[in-house]
């Protein structure tokens, strides 16, 4: 019987302390009788190898202790899908695209070995991302044990109305709200960069002036045209939304994002970018701003260039989508 | 081979799925007499439903906590057992989980024996 107490006394660890001693004599009185009936079969006492093979078929002592404990999870099934999606947004999506952006080339261009810079950046990252996920995994099972009165109560009328890129209709024309986001981002882009190149050719902070270097007069008229642009197509997509259907107005916005990736890929190989002086700043105060001021319209340029390239997949994207199959359940256009 | 395994796999978690329900009533039912746990087990196990011990147990003391068994510890055969036995609530849930598993399966009856419709 050694085996069996070695047995009871490894369940027992496991159990919650109140229970212990009434789930130890239950498990030992069933498994007394096993053994019984056991001998009883056999004509003769089990030894250790008999006893041992009834323990073993009885599993391990931590699972059936499992058995008796009330079953708990940290986050449970109804709130992991959005736990997950949260953890790969921020994980996979968010941090890496800062990192890649932001800090990565701020770390590389401040003037350290690149190797060791690179090696700072990915161990930061991954610090960061080991953060983020203890502090979703938190936030989550906080949800998970005090949900909020909005998520217990809710009203089918305020859900939120089905995407119009999901509407029935292909191709479909222009929303109305993104054709107006499109026009008065146009005419401001257009008015600052005029402004900017005409009117302030420099800015000035305290006795700080910062100018724009002379290259940005040579990309003046292209870079006007392509912020312009988005009058012209945003004015049609907003009062004739039929006179341009999404893949016409694709065409349009994809050109105009390639003509803008060109000019910024071309900038971003040109600098220095800006000039930064002042009578009240020493010589090596000048060289350093003059050093940042630069990585940060560099930097910009980069972020610039991504915005592009990602607007312009998303164009190319919904140019290429095929149609819904024949047959497919068509979804209510909303306007 | 592998799809073998697969399906084998399949059918034996859907099985333990559709027995799940049907191990409480036998439970219940079986309670209506007093047992202490082995004996009900074996008494399940001789009427075809066989449970695993590591089922069983928790189950009978969730069914006490729910109110639905009562059970003591007494001697018999020089040895201290525990028994268990239906309570006047448990008597009452059985009915009316009998009343509802007879439903069900009238209605399963109907559904797979019946004609299909589209």
């Amino acid at each position: 019987m050694e085996l069996l107490n070695r047995y009871l006394h490894a369940v027992r660890g496991w159990l919650p302390k109140p229970q212990q001693d009434d789930i130890i004599a239950e498990l030992a009185e069933d498994l007394r009788s096993q053994i019984e009936d056991r001998e009883a079969e056999l004509g003769h006492p089990l030894d250790d190898d008999g006893v041992a093979a009834i323990l073993k078929r009885r599993g391990n002592p931590m699972l059936v202790a499992a058995g008796y404990l009330p079953q708990r999870s940290l986050i449970g099934p109804v709130l992991f899908p959005v736990y997950q999606f949260i953890l790969v947004l921020v994980i996979l999506w968010i941090l890496p695209s800062v990192f890649i952006l932001i800090v990565g080339p701020a770390t590389i261009l401040s003037g350290r070995d690149p190797l060791v810079a690179l090696i700072e950046t990915l161990w930061t990252l991954l610090m960061s991302a080991v953060f983020a996920f203890g502090v979703i995994t938190l936030v989550f099972a906080i949800l998970e044990r005090y949900p909020p009165e909005a998520m217990l109560k809710w009203e089918p009328r305020r859900l939120p109305r089905v995407p119009l890129a999901k509407a029935v209709t292909f191709p479909q024309p222009v929303s109305r709200y993104k054709a107006i986001a499109e026009v008065l981002t146009a005419v401001c882009a257009s008015v600052a960069w005029i402004d900017v190149m005409w009117f302030r050719t420099s800015f000035h902070f305290g006795g700080v002036a910062i100018a724009l270097a002379p290259i940005w007069r040579s990309f003046f008229w292209p870079i006007l045209l392509v912020a312009f642009s988005g009058i012209p197509s945003g004015l049609i997509g907003w009062l004739r939304p039929w006179w341009m259907r999404t893949r016409a107005h694709s065409l349009v916005r994809l050109a105009a994002d390639a003509i803008a990736l060109v000019l910024t890929v071309a900038l971003a190989n040109m600098g220095p970018w800006v000039h930064v002086s002042g009578t009240n700043l020493p010589v090596a105060g000048l060289a350093d701003a003059n050093h940042w001021a630069n990585v940060g319209t560099r930097i910009g340029l980069a972020a610039l260039g991504v915005i592009m390239l990602g607007d312009g997949a998303q164009e190319a994207h919904r140019l290429v989508r095929r149609e819904p199959a024949a047959g497919q359940a068509p979804v209510a256009v909303r306007r | 081979m592998q799809q073998t395994v697969s399906s084998s796999d399949h059918f034996e978690s859907l099985r333990l799925e559709l027995r799940r329900g049907c191990l409480i009533l036998a439970v219940l039912a079986q309670l209506r007499a007093e047992h202490y746990g082995y004996a009900l087990r074996k008494a399940l196990a001789d009427r075809g439903m066989a449970i695993d011990e590591n089922t069983l147990y928790p189950l009978l003391r969730r069914l006490e906590a729910q109110g639905l068994l009562v059970s003591e510890w007494r001697e018999e055969e020089k040895r201290n057992k525990r028994f268990y036995r239906l309570s006047a609530e448990g008597r009452r849930m059985l009915d009316q989980l009998l009343e509802e598993w007879r439903s069900i399966d009238a209605s399963l009856a109907r559904i797979v024996e019946g004609p299909v419709m589209a």
